[in-house]
C-alpha cells in the first residue's frame, strides 16, 4: 500500500479508538466506532484475492449492523433520559442493546460465527490487529457502562463464549482459526469478570493481548498459518519452539505463568460473590482450550515432527524477518505472575 | 395535522421496507428516494426547513444520483422486483403486516402516554433552554454546530476524507 495511504488508514484506525475510549458524548462514541472500522476495512484486505475480500465484507456487515444496534441504545437511552452523557447511567432497555452490540463487536457468543471465518481470510499482520486492537474500544464501553448491565445477558454471553471458544477450537489445524476461538473464550472470560469486577476484566483484557500478540508475532516470524508448518518451527529457529511452548501454555491459563493471573483474578472475584458453579464450569471449559494449545505445542516443542531433507537446512540460512519487540513480549506473557500482589494497589 | 409525523414515519419505514426487502438495487432506490423525501417531511415538521432542503440537496441530489448511476452501470440482465422473486416478496409482506401491527398499536394508546409523547418537542431539542430571540432555533442549531461543535466538524472532516482514502485503496485492485 502506498505509505502516505496507509499512515492515514493506521491514524484513523487508532484515533477512532482513542475518540470511542475518550468520549463524553454517546454520538461521538458511535463515530468513533465507524471511523475505526472504515479505516480497518483496507488493512484487512492486504491481499487482493476472493477470500480476503469475502473476510472483509462479512467483517463490515457484522460491524455495521452493531454499530446500528448501538445507535438504537443511544437513541432509547435519549428518549427515556433526555440527554447525551456517558457518564450518567443508562436505560435498562437502552443497556441491554448497547451489550448486545458490543458482544456482536467483540466476537462473544452466539455472534461470535465472524471471527473464525474473518480471521482466516486476512493476513497474519491484518490478524493481529483485528484480535488485539480492536477489543480495545468495545471492553472500554461495557467498562462504562458495566453499573448498569443486566446480568442475566452478560453472564448468558460469557457462558456461552467459554463454551464455543473450547469446543469450537477442538476441530481446528489452521493457526488463525485457533486464535480466533482463542479469542471467543477468553472474552468470554473478561465479561463474566464484568459482572463484578470490571478491574479484573480490564487486567484480563491486557494480558490477553499480551500473550496474544506473542503468539501471532511468533508465528508471523516463521510465516505459519497451519499446525504442519508450525511443527518446522524446529528446523527454522529452535529457540522459538520453547518461547511457543512457554506463550501457548501461558495462553491456556497454566500456573507459574503469566496467563494464570487474570483466571485466577476473575475465579477469586467470582467465588467471593457466591457463585460457585459458573467458575467451576469456566474451568472446565477452559480445559478444552488448554487441549488444542497442547496439541500445538505436542508437534511443534515437545517432538522433532519429520520433515523432509530440504528443509533440515532452514536454521543455517540468515533470517529475513525483523523479530519487532518479541523477546521483551516473550518474557511478559510467562514472568508477570509474582507480580501479583501487586493488585493489592487496586484495593 | 397533529399526527402528520406519525404517518410520515410509517411511510418513512415502509420506504425502507422496500429496499430491505432485498430486490435489485435500481428498484431498492426508490425506496431510498421515497424515504429522503418522507425524511425531509419529518424534518421540516420539526422547524428544521433548512436541513430538510439540504437533505434534498445533498442526500438525494448528490448520493443519490452516484448511487443511481452506479446500479445502472452495474445491473444485471434480469433484475428482481418486488413481485417477481417470492422471497422478496415475503419479505416486503412480513414488513408490511409488522409495520401495521405497530401502527396499530401506537393509534390504540390515542389517549395514553405515546401520542403525547410525539406532540411533546422538548425531549429532542436540546439547545432549547436558551431565548434566541426572533432567530429560528433550528439556524442557532447549526451555527452552534460550528462553535460548539466544532470537534465534532474535524471528525466529521477527517471521517469523509478517510472514507475517500479507503475506497479508493480498496477498488484499487492489484
Amino acid at each position: 500500500m502506498n505509505p502516505f495511504a496507509l499512515i492515514i488508514i493506521m491514524l484513523t484506525v487508532v484515533l477512532g479508538t482513542l475518540i470511542v475510549m475518550t468520549s463524553s458524548h454517546w454520538l461521538m462514541v458511535w463515530i468513533g466506532f465507524e471511523m475505526n472500522m472504515l479505516a480497518i476495512i483496507p488493512i484487512l484486505m492486504k491481499k487482493y484475492n476472493p477470500r480476503s475480500m469475502e473476510a472483509c465484507t462479512k467483517y463490515f456487515l457484522t460491524q455495521a449492523t452493531a454499530s446500528m444496534l448501538l445507535m438504537l441504545a443511544i437513541t432509547i437511552n435519549l428518549v427515556h433520559s433526555g440527554q447525551w452523557s456517558t457518564m450518567k447511567p443508562l436505560d435498562p432497555t437502552a443497556s441491554i442493546v448497547m451489550t448486545l452490540a458490543m458482544a456482536m463487536k467483540l466476537g462473544l457468543a452466539p455472534f461470535h460465527f465472524w471471527v473464525p471465518e474473518v480471521a482466516q481470510g486476512i493476513q497474519l499482520s491484518s490478524g493481529l490487529i483485528l484480535l488485539t486492537w480492536q477489543k480495545l474500544a468495545p471492553m472500554s464501553i461495557l467498562y462504562q457502562i458495566s453499573p448498569t448491565i443486566n446480568s442475566t445477558l452478560i453472564l448468558t454471553l460469557s457462558i456461552l463464549s467459554v463454551a464455543v471458544g473450547g469446543w469450537g477450537g477442538l476441530n481446528q489445524t489452521q493457526l488463525r482459526k485457533i486464535m480466533a476461538y482463542s479469542s471467543i473464550a477468553h472474552m468470554g472470560w473478561m465479561t463474566a469478570a464484568m459482572m463484578f469486577s470490571p478491574m479484573m476484566a480490564l487486567l484480563n483484557l491486557v494480558i490477553y493481548i499480551i500473550l496474544t500478540t506473542t503468539t501471532l508475532m511468533m508465528f508471523m516470524m516463521n510465516s505459519t498459518t497451519t499446525t504442519l508448518s508450525l511443527s518446522h518451527t524446529w528446523n527454522k529457529t529452535p529457540l522459538l519452539t520453547t518461547a511457543i511452548l512457554a506463550t501457548l501454555l501461558s495462553l491456556g491459563g497454566l500456573p507459574p505463568l503469566s496467563g494464570f493471573l487474570p483466571k485466577w483474578m476473575i475465579i477469586q472475584e467470582l467465588t467471593k460473590n457466591d457463585n460457585i458453579i459458573l467458575p467451576t464450569f469456566m474451568v472446565i471449559t477452559a480445559l478444552l482450550n488448554l487441549f488444542f494449545y497442547m496439541r500445538l505445542t505436542y508437534s511443534t516443542s515437545l517432538t522433532t515432527f519429520p520433515s523432509t531433507n530440504n528443509m533440515k537446512l532452514k536454521w543455517q540460512l540468515n533470517p529475513t524477518k525483523t523479530t519487532i519487540y518479541l523477546p521483551p513480549l516473550i518474557i511478559l506473557s510467562t514472568l508477570i505472575l509474582p507480580l501479583s500482589p501487586m493488585l493489592i494497589l487496586l484495593e | 395535522m397533529t399526527y402528520i409525523v406519525f404517518i410520515l414515519s410509517t411511510m418513512f419505514v415502509v420506504g425502507f421496507l422496500g429496499f430491505s426487502s432485498k430486490p435489485s438495487p435500481i428498484y431498492g432506490g426508490v425506496g431510498l428516494i421515497i424515504s429522503g423525501g418522507v425524511g425531509c417531511g419529518i424534518v421540516m415538521n420539526f422547524d428544521g426547513s433548512f436541513l430538510g432542503l439540504m437533505v434534498f440537496l445533498i442526500y438525494l441530489g448528490g448520493m443519490m444520483v452516484v448511487f443511481g448511476y452506479t446500479t445502472a452501470m452495474a445491473t444485471e440482465l434480469y433484475p428482481e422486483v418486488w413481485i417477481s422473486n417470492k422471497a422478496v416478496l415475503g419479505g416486503l409482506m412480513v414488513g408490511l403486516v409488522m409495520e401495521l401491527v405497530l401502527v396499530f398499536y401506537v393509534l390504540g394508546e390515542v389517549y395514553g402516554d405515546v401520542v403525547t409523547e410525539f406532540s411533546d418537542l422538548g425531549d429532542w431539542v436540546v439547545y432549547d433552554m436558551e431565548d434566541y430571540g426572533f432567530v429560528n432555533s433550528e439556524a442557532v442549531g447549526v451555527s452552534s454546530l460550528y462553535s460548539y461543535g466544532a470537534w465534532l466538524i474535524v471528525v466529521t472532516g477527517w471521517s469523509l476524507f478517510v472514507g475517500v482514502v479507503v475506497i479508493m485503496e480498496i477498488t484499487r485492485g492489484g
